[in-house]
This record gives structure tokens, C-alpha cells and sequence, in this order.
């Protein structure tokens, strides 16, 4: 495993960079589909459900989901592009096999699937808070914090996601991990309800689940409580990360390498 | 020695793709590694590549023993694959770029060789084009291009014309000529014997994993098959050529409704056969096609 790691060098930027140079023709598109789905939530749950339940822990409905979206967005989109779009570069594009010609390493190329997911992440992070300050719902001036905060979650879902993918035999298999995992993690981390109006069963599996402990930093951002918490938040992001990271460094290589 | 290959093996779980291979590529030469499909010769170059590694026995290339960790080795070579990998998402200029940026190539002397390698290629009024707007010969040659962007020591050709046009395959063979004539060693597999026959000092032949000869294309011809092959077809019998040609040295081989003659005094056995009024006689050269065949039969044997 630490050999996975000491493969790793700078040429990992280089296969970030074929997907940003890629990635360029489809800036617009996705950005219009990275704003339309925030306004989605912020005007469908938050103004439309949030009349009818009224404040919640003391707060408006809408200020009290916020900062959940925007760490949930960081969590699909790199979710996204470390199964679906790798899964296409990988089986369909090949393009994982020109790059094992080059002095590029196996593990650069997962590494750097890796970082360009958590780029994509933070780019929905990033387009998450712009809308959340145009409703006024975003000014503690802790949201200056935030990259960390994008960087731990797109780490983790990334490299979560790359572990699946080495799993995977086709698209299929994908469903089952956003049916089953994925989304059930949007319902049960708090962001949408307080935990602790859970049944204690389900308050105890949703400390399993990571996005819990994104959705708690980041509404500590969000309304500027900043405390210890805060920081077992983000090793609670980035020590499983790690350990997913070097896993899927190593499960990778062998789907590659044959 | 540019590459030493020696009892290697590759084996895919229970399957022997490699079944102990030695060979060696001087400097400067082009090598042709022939074989029915499957016969192993993708798994061999993979090997070499370092890119796939060896179950067991040696692989040197450049000196170095190849493996997974021998980025130097990849560094100085050049690499043309059987399935097109070229990058779908990107165009021909930045398919060039992005791949002069694995290999560290500095940004200005990138632009200079990209400018040159698509020219002798000619791609140069397509460098703005997707890949899929390429035909396939378009393809072929922008992998080529893809491979000589590190300036290697070393081409490898994975069937560089499988599936191209005639007109196509010769332009190939025309710039590969030339990149040879320029010193470059080069290693190619093939389908195509008149491929191997034009581009190689040496081939390979392999079947099932193991080589079944080595050596130049044409002292091959002369000692397996000879100067000349005499086909007759619509035959009545073996036994009746043979009866034919009774008291000459030959050498006869029947496959579904062909008996070749190889091996012989040709103007005596010419004579034999128009005089027992055998038809549909075909005298031609003998190629290294027949010494494949020879070699590998003549049947299905995958
Ligand atoms: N990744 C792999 N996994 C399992 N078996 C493989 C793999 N690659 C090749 N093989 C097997 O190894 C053997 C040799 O295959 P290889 O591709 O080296 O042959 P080849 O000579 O290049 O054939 P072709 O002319 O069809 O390209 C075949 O039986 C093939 O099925
Ligand atoms: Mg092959």
C-alpha cells in the first residue's frame, strides 16, 4: 500500500489536466445544470415546503437546509464523475490506456481521476454558495473556510467512488450505489432535519454516514459557531478519505493493469 | 541491443498467452512479429511497453529491465496500439498537446514537433478537427504521429494497417520507411506478409504462445518454400501429381481442394504438369505468406 502512494508525483496533475482541457467544451452546459438544481431545492423545498413548517431549531426553514446543499452538491458531483465519467474515460474512451503508455504512473491516473472529481465538487460547491448569497442566506464571514470544507467531502465521495468503480462491471452497478447509498445519505444527514428529531435508531446509523459530519461543519460555517467540533467534522471527512484513497489507488491498479 | 527478450512468459490467470519467447532487436532494425490471432503478440509488446508485466522470464528494452515501475523505459518509446485509444473528448491539436505534457516535453519544442509530426503525416489542415470526424486511415496516422511526439529510441507497432485501404497501408509503409531510414528501431506486429516482407530486416513467427521461427523474410522463402510455388487446383488426387512428377524432387503440400508444389526444379516440373493435362495450374513466387502457412497451417487453429 505505501508503494501505491510513493507512485504517486506530480504527474497526476497532468491527467487533471486532460480533463479540465476536456472538460472545457462542457463548461456551459454544466453550469447552467449546476444552477438550475440549487434554485430547484432553494425554491421548491425551502420557500414552498419551508411556509408550511416554519422555523426550525429557531431558524427559518431555508436557512436551516442551506448549508446542507452545499456540501450535498460537493458530494453528488464528485460522486458522479468518479463512477459514471471515469467509468466512460476507463472502458469506453480507452482513455486510461494511452495515458498507461506515457511515463504516467497507474496510480497518477487514479489519483488524478481522483482530483478532478474533487475539482468538479468544488466547482458545484463553489456555484451552491454564489446562489445561496443571492438569497441573503450566505454572509458569516467563516464562509471564507469553505474550501477545506469542499476539498475533505470531494476527497472522501471521490475516492469512495473510485473504490465502486473498481467494482464495477458496468453501469449498472452504479444505480445501486446512488439508490442505495448515495441518496439515502442526502435523507438521513441532517440536512433537512434536525438529527436529534430522528428515532435513535436512525440518528445512530446517520453518524455512520459521512456527509453527517459535512452537513455539521458546514452549517457551523454557515452560521459562524465555530468550535472543536468543527474539527472532528473534518477528520471525520478525511481520515476515512485517506483510507479509501490508498484503496482505491491499489484496487484500481489492478482493474487497469493486466 | 535495443530490446533482449528472454524465456519470457505471460500467462492471464490459467491461460499462456507467452510461452517462453527469447529474442533480441538490434539497433536500428525493424522486427515483425507474425502470428495467427491470438498467437500472443500483443501480449509480448505489452510486456515490452511495461505497460503489462511479465509472469515470468526477462524483458530488456533500452537496457532496462522492463516492468510496471520503469517510467524510463516508456519515456523513450513510442507506442502505436491495436485498438485506437485516441482521446475522444479532444481535438487533434489538443489529443498532441495533452500527450506532450505526460512525457514533460516543454511547451515550445511540443508545439514545434506537434507542427511536424502532423505535416509529415499529413494532418496539418486537421489539427482543429474531433477525433471522430477522422477517417480511419486519419486515425492510424495520428497515432503515429501520438507515438514519435517523446522522439523514442523505439517504435512499436501493434498491426499499424489492419483495416486500412490499399492506397492507405502504402502511404504508411512509405512513412515508416522513412522513419527507418532515419535509424529509427522499430518493432511491428502483423497480419499483412507483404507488410512484413517491405518493412522488416527480421521476422518472428509465433503460434500459441511460442515462436515457431526467426529470421529474414526472404532467406525464410528461399529455405522453407523456394524460389517459386506451383498450385494446382480442382486436383483429382494427390496420388495422380504425384505419379506426374515421379523421379523429380519436390516437396507437396494439399489443403481443401489446392496441392502447392514447392521446392523444385520449376521448368521440369511445369513440363510434367501441362503434359498430363492437369488445368487450373497457377505458377507464381513463393512469399513469406507461404512460409506462415507453412508454418502455422493452413486451417482454423485458433
Ligand atoms: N487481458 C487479457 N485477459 C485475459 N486473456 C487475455 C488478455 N489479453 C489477451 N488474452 C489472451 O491471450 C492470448 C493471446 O492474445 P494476444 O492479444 O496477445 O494475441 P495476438 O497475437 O495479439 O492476437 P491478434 O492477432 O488477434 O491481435 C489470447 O488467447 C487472448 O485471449
Ligand atoms: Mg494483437
Amino acid at each position: 500500500m505505501n508503494n501505491s502512494l510513493a507512485s504517486v508525483g506530480y504527474r497526476t496533475y497532468y491527467v487533471w489536466l486532460r480533463n479540465a482541457v476536456s472538460y472545457r467544451r462542457f463548461i456551459l452546459p454544466t453550469f447552467i445544470a449546476s444552477i438550475g438544481e440549487p434554485l430547484l431545492y432553494l425554491v421548491a423545498i425551502g420557500i414552498g415546503l419551508g411556509s408550511y413548517l416554519g422555523a426550525i431549531d429557531g431558524m427559518p426553514y431555508l436557512t436551516f437546509i442551506a448549508p446542507g446543499l452545499v456540501v450535498s452538491a460537493v458530494m453528488f458531483t464528485s460522486a458522479f464523475e468518479c463512477t459514471y465519467s471515469s467509468m466512460v474515460r476507463m472502458t469506453i474512451e480507452k482513455v486510461y490506456n494511452a495515458q498507461l503508455a506515457t511515463p504516467v504512473s497507474a496510480e497518477e491516473i487514479v489519483a488524478g481521476e481522483i482530483l478532478w472529481g474533487m475539482t468538479r465538487g468544488a466547482v458545484s460547491g463553489i456555484i451552491m454558495l454564489i446562489m445561496l448569497a443571492i438569497f441573503g442566506l450566505a454572509h458569516s464571514p467563516w464562509i471564507a473556510a469553505y474550501p477545506i470544507l469542499w476539498i475533505a467531502v470531494g476527497f472522501l465521495f471521490s475516492s469512495l467512488s473510485m473504490v465502486i468503480t473498481s467494482f464495477a462491471r458496468n453501469f449498472d452497478f452504479f444505480t445501486y450505489y446512488f439508490q442505495l447509498f448515495i441518496s439515502p445519505m442526502f435523507f438521513f444527514s441532517g440536512i433537512f432535519f434536525p438529527l436529534d428529531r430522528f428515532p435513535p435508531a436512525v440518528k445512530t446509523i446517520s453518524l455512520f454516514l459521512p456527509l453527517t459530519y459535512a452537513v455539521d461543519a458546514s452549517r457551523a460555517l454557515m452560521q459562524g459557531n465555530m468550535g472543536w467540533q468543527l474539527m472532528i467534522d473534518t477528520l471525520a471527512l478525511l481520515i476515512p478519505g485517506f483510507i479509501l484513497f490508498v484503496y482505491a489507488l491499489h484496487r484500481m491498479k489492478k482493474r487497469i493493469i493486466k | 541491443m535495443i530490446i533482449e527478450v528472454d524465456n519470457l512468459v505471460k500467462k492471464f490467470g490459467d491461460l499462456t498467452a507467452v510461452d517462453g519467447i527469447s529474442f533480441s532487436v538490434e539497433r536500428g532494425t525493424c522486427v515483425g512479429l507474425l502470428g495467427p490471432n491470438g498467437a500472443g503478440k500483443s501480449s509480448t509488446v505489452r510486456v515490452l511497453q511495461c505497460i503489462s508485466p511479465a509472469t515470468s522470464g526477462s524483458a530488456r528494452v533500452l537496457g532496462i529491465e522492463a516492468s510496471l515501475a520503469a517510467r524510463q523505459i516508456r519515456a523513450r518509446i513510442g507506442v502505436v496500439p491495436q485498438d485506437n485509444d485516441l482521446d475522444g473528448d479532444l481535438s487533434v491539436w489538443d489529443n498532441m498537446t495533452v500527450f506532450a505534457r505526460f512525457f514533460d516535453i516543454p511547451r515550445k519544442i511540443a508545439r514545434e514537433r506537434i507542427e511536424a509530426q502532423l505535416s509529415f503525416m499529413g494532418l496539418a489542415d486537421r489539427r482543429k478537427s474531433r477525433i471522430d470526424e477522422l477517417s480511419g486511415g486519419m486515425r492510424r496516422r495520428l497515432l503515429i504521429a501520438r507515438a514519435l511526439i517523446n522522439d523514442p529510441m523505439l517504435l512499436i507497432l501493434d498491426e499499424p494497417t489492419t483495416g486500412l485501404d490499399p492506397q492507405m497501408r502504402h502511404v504508411i509503409w512509405q512513412q515508416l520507411r522513412g522513419l527507418k531510414g532515419r535509424g529509427l528501431t522499430m518493432v511491428l506486429t502483423t497480419h499483412y506478409m507483404e507488410e512484413a516482407q517491405q518493412l522488416c530486416d527480421s521476422v518472428i513467427i509465433m503460434d500459441k504462445g511460442r515462436i515457431l521461427r526467426i529470421g529474414e523474410p526472404l532467406a525464410l522463402v528461399k529455405e522453407l518454400v523456394g524460389d517459386e510455388v506451383i498450385e494446382v487446383r480442382n486436383h483429382v488426387n494427390a496420388a495422380e501429381i504425384e505419379r506426374a512428377l515421379g523421379g523429380l524432387e519436390y516437396g507437396m503440400e494439399t489443403f481443401g481442394d489446392t496441392v502447392y508444389i514447392t521446392h523444385m526444379d520449376v521448368a521440369a516440373v511445369m513440363a510434367r504438369v501441362t503434359a498430363s493435362q492437369m488445368h487450373a495450374i497457377l505458377r507464381r513466387p513463393a512469399t513469406l505468406e507461404d512460409v506462415f502457412l507453412k508454418l502455422t497451417g493452413r486451417g482454423l487453429n485458433e
